[in-house]
């Protein structure tokens, strides 16, 4: 039996397990969370001994029941990896309740390591690793505290410490050479609504556009940097318009399956001077890549995991669940496709039929006016040069008519209602357009790589001429020249500023320089981080074992995981073994000690300095006769063992009867 | 064998009623051949238990009452110039007998201390360059009264551990008290008659002393003394004297128990007596904290491998 009052290391335990879990937040059902503070207010309680007994084991298993039961209704929804976690996180809950002894004790230890590793599934930010390993140092620092309660906190965090550090290169080694296995089990997808960009754009539903700082993804160039107006990274085309919203044609989509089932993969026609750069993507729960136009992946791998269709875009052939590394090749100077497809050519001039009747006027007049192509897609650029637009973060909502609203009536939008007025109107007067969403900009860091934001999400449009080909055109830019060469912060007023960004974030302080190079600061950590660590994947694995050993077999990449784990077990034998050869003692012995273990099983626990005759006479008077008599024989063994010099092979036989007599009687008693 | 140390032991109880242990570990410090330290107030029944012992083994005693001003000399005796023979003749002193109850041994001046207690050590007396061996057995039985400080010479804690065994009486409970105070004129009066003969009884010295002590008893010792001397609790640790003391008197104890062989609790009987005045740094501190054996006891366990 533990003792619960002032036993810091099941508080420290508890601690641990209430920041874990609150950590996972998202992730785990309210009520579960609710129940594990419930366990750790009784562990506190307890601690602090404002009450003194433990809950009764038949409460805790009709808890355990109904919350059984509550779980599994609610795992339809979860998923199994979810309620997998769910599941863990409410038994540690119930089992900290109900910790009594040692074994409880350290199932628990060993539960909060798993879930520690579990947290990396949905997290793995270097502010999330750092906090993961302060829970796994603590826990540690509970089991020693566990183990040696008399010792002062210095002397057992140092005693940790040491140990930390002589596990540390068994780490680096097993993380170094373990195969990097995929997961096992279907990811969570709800998440990521909120980062990264929709497929659907409806500029006149929204009021305000709130943009995060959130990192949406890196890129590290050799050589030369693009130009600020050649940064336009394309992730989405969106080709089906109905009056008032933008999305992916599903033409396009059907397209793309077949496509991809057929293997056939677009790949363009590329030539000119080139940048070359790795994108290390954070994970968005889409497909959709970054890139400048036009692009091709580059190396092997990239190519294996990346899939090109016919509108330019990149996919990931995995959805984006954590950081994802890829590496590109663009070409600035080659011109997108100048053929033009039947199908997209159907997809590209599609419109509603009804609606947005002033554009449809004033579009038909100014076609007449301009037949030729160009000519006439001057002329809608310069009505948004002549006329009196405005950028703004915080347009009016526009739900009847939204593109006559805009063009004529407030002239006032952001990004998207400038393209799709104008991909809208390109249409009108039968030239094929779509809307482009991706982003446009990304801060230049010392190092040479460029981190794109969300707040640079950005919309633009494509039109086709038979002269030509497509072409990117953005209306924006022609209202806002800025945005497009300084980035977002310098065209917005006041006010609407205070749309973008975390209020707390770094980047609302960028006008400061100290707050500005600490930012700068931040963005190195963690670009290396997520360059060198949480981009070391299977790949790079294979190819630092590559530059290290030579030209690998799969082979001989086997015996090397094997062999390394070998070398380990054989490191903790050398650790075990002194432990492994000292229990050559004789078997009454053997006997005794677990006669003592069982006993303390069932409550009567030997305080230690009591000798086995004495104890033997204490067991008589708390025990029923046959345990006592029990015992009692089995103290003679082990004195003639230990003390008197006696034979032991006579009693061989005996001792093995006599343990299992024991069970059987205590197990009686216990009844 | 057994049944005349049982005999002897339960005369003595009969005599110094209520004090069963204490009877038994004084018999086993004799049995151990170690002399004893008794510690108690006046009037607990220190001479009697001397008394007691010498009769029942039917040794010559002898009793000296320590004083500030006694001399060496009047304890060990002189030589005196005998004019019929023209020669210096040796006159043994009171300590020349087999069982001597020092008495009050802190009221003696320094000098005389260490005179009994070389002599202890030595079991002979050297004067003016002549060796006299004392008789064998020999036993002292020392006594100091822990209160009454003033003018005194507490024994240093190198001589402490001269002795094997330290016990103290203390009051005999009701019931003891009651049936001493009604018996007190029929009993008191009668000597006691011896019940083992000499021999016999260094027979049983002999034996004790090879009782057959395993690994994991000495191992427990090891592991006790080890624990006085690392752990800083204790501000005198136990010396390999105090080991060999701790194991001897556990043999005497065991054999008495009427065992051939030793067991912890052998050890954890003799422990208190044997070192709690070799781990306390002076009489002085006596009354401060619980006892210091007794917390040694508590932190050693007997079976851990």
């Amino acid at each position: 039996m533990l003792k619960a009052a002032r036993n810091s290391s099941i508080l420290l335990l508890s601690g641990c397990f209430i920041a874990l879990s609150v950590s996972m937040f998202t992730e785990i059902l309210s009520w579960i969370l609710i129940l594990v503070l419930c366990a750790f207010v009784m562990r506190l309680t307890l601690y602090f001994e404002w009450h003194k007994s433990l809950p009764k084991v038949r409460t805790l298993n009709l808890l355990a029941l109904l919350s059984g039961l509550a779980l599994a209704w609610f795992s339809f929804q979860l998923g199994l990896l979810l309620s997998m976690v769910n599941l863990l996180v409410m038994a540690s809950a119930l089992k900290l309740m109900l910790l009594r002894n040692q074994r409880d004790f350290l199932q628990l230890v060993a539960t909060q390591v798993f879930l520690t590793a579990c947290g990396f599934i949905f997290e793995q930010s270097i502010a999330y690793s750092l906090f993961y390993t302060a829970i796994c140092l603590l826990l540690l620092l509970s089991l020693a505290v566990y183990f040696a309660p008399g010792l002062q906190w210095r002397t057992l965090s140092k005693k940790t410490a040491i140990m930390i550090l002589q596990a540390a290169p068994i780490a680096v080694v097993l993380f170094l050479v373990l195969p990097k296995l995929g997961p096992l089990w279907q990811m969570p997808s709800q998440r990521g609504t909120e980062t990264g960009l929709s497929d659907t754009v409806t500029p006149g539903d929204i009021a305000e556009l709130s943009r995060s700082a959130k990192l949406a993804f890196r890129a590290t160039f050799e050589g030369a940097l693009p130009q600020p107006q050649e940064r336009y990274w394309r992730a989405v085309v969106m080709e089906h318009f109905d009056g008032k919203t933008w999305q992916t044609h599903p033409t396009r989509v059907a397209a793309r399956r077949q496509y991809l089932n057929a293997n056939a993969e677009f790949t363009p026609d590329v030539s000119g001077r080139s940048y070359r750069y790795q994108v290390i993507a954070e994970p968005t729960s889409q497909r959709y890549l970054f890139a400048l136009d036009v692009a091709i992946p580059d190396g092997s791998r990239s190519n294996r995991q990346i899939w090109q269709d016919h509108s330019y875009q990149l996919f990931s052939r995995d959805i984006l669940h954590s950081t994802f590394v890829y590496n590109v090749r663009s070409f600035p100077e080659t011109a997108l496709d100048d053929t033009l497809f039947s199908l997209e050519r159907r997809l590209n001039l599609q419109r509603p039929d009804k609606g947005n009747p002033r554009t449809r006027e004033w579009i038909s007049e100014l076609r007449q006016q301009f037949p030729v192509d160009a000519e006439f897609i001057r002329a809608v650029q310069r009505f948004f040069v002549e006329q009196d637009f405005r950028y703004t973060l915080q347009p009016e909502t526009m739900q009847e008519n939204p593109v006559d609203q805009f063009l004529f009536d407030k002239q006032a939008g952001f990004c998207a209602h400038y393209a799709s007025a104008m991909a809208y109107a390109l249409r009108l007067g039968g030239i094929p357009a779509r809307m482009v969403a991706g982003y446009q900009g990304g801060e230049v860091d010392n190092d040479g790589y460029i981190s794109v934001y969300q707040y640079d999400a950005h919309a633009w449009i494509e039109a086709w001429t038979e002269q030509r080909g497509w072409v990117r055109y953005d209306p924006t830019a022609l209202v806002a020249p800025n945005r497009v060469m300084f980035g977002l912060q310098n065209v917005l007023s006041e006010e609407d500023s205070e749309l973008v960004g975390e209020p707390l974030s770094l980047a609302r302080l960028s006008a400061f320089p100290l707050f500005n190079q600490l930012r700068l600061l931040l963005a190195d950590i963690d670009y290396a981080w997520s360059r060198w660590f949480l981009g070391f994947d299977q790949q790079s694995q294979r190819d630092m074992l590559r530059e290290l050993l030579g030209e690998l077999s799969v082979q001989r990449l086997m015996w090397l995981s094997v062999g390394t784990l070998l070398g380990i077990m054989a490191l903790l034998a050398l650790f075990f073994l002194p432990r492994w050869q000292r229990d050559t003692r004789p078997r009454e012995v053997k006997a005794y000690e677990t006669a003592l273990m069982l006993l303390s099983k069932h409550g009567i626990e030997r305080t230690a300095h009591i000798p086995p005759e004495t104890f033997s006479k204490e067991v008589s008077r708390l025990c029923s006769a046959g345990v006592a008599a029990t015992f009692a024989r089995l103290t003679r063994l082990y004195i003639n063992t230990q003390y008197r010099n006696g034979s032991s092979a006579v009693h061989e036989r005996d001792a093995k009867t006599l343990l299992s007599d024991l069970r059987r009687q205590l197990k009686q008693q216990a009844s | 064998m057994q049944k005349k140390i049982n005999a002897s032991i339960d005369a003595i109880c009969r005599h110094v009623i209520g004090k069963q242990e204490q009877v038994t570990l004084a018999f086993s410090c004799l049995l151990a051949n170690g002399h004893l330290l008794i510690e108690d107030l006046p009037g607990m029944g220190k001479t009697t238990l001397s008394h007691a012992l010498a009769n029942v083994l039917g040794l010559q005693f002898s009793r000296i009452q320590f004083t500030s001003d006694l001399l060496p000399a009047d304890m060990l005796g002189v030589n005196i110039f005998d004019s019929n023979e023209q020669a210096f003749k040796f006159h043994p002193g009171p300590i020349f007998n087999q069982l001597v109850l020092a008495d009050e041994i802190n009221r003696a001046s320094p000098k005389t201390q260490s005179a009994l207690l070389e002599a202890m050590e030595e079991k002979q007396v050297s004067l003016d360059g002549q060796t006299h061996s004392l008789p064998s057995p020999f036993f002292v039985i020392g006594t100091q009264n822990p209160m009454h400080q003033s003018g005194t010479y507490p024994l240093p804690e190198s001589q402490l551990d001269r002795f094997l065994m330290r016990i103290q009486l203390g009051y005999p409970d009701w019931q003891a008290e009651k049936l001493m105070l009604s018996s007190a004129q029929s009993k008191t009066e009668k000597a006691l008659s011896a019940v083992m003969q000499l021999s016999e009884f260094s027979q049983a010295q002999q034996a004790a002393a090879q009782i057959h002590s395993s690994d994991a008893v000495i191992d427990y010792i090891l592991r006790l003394v080890t624990y006085s001397r690392e752990s800083g609790k204790f501000p005198n640790p136990l010396s390999p004297r105090a080991s060999k003391a701790l194991l001897q008197a556990s043999r005497a104890w065991a054999y008495i128990h009427g065992r051939d062989y030793l067991v912890p609790e052998d050890v954890q009987a003799v422990l208190p007596a044997v070192a709690e005045h070799r781990l306390r740094s002076s009489l002085t501190d006596l009354h401060g904290q619980g006892s210091l054996s007794h917390q040694l006891l508590e932190a050693v366990d007997p079976l851990a491998a």
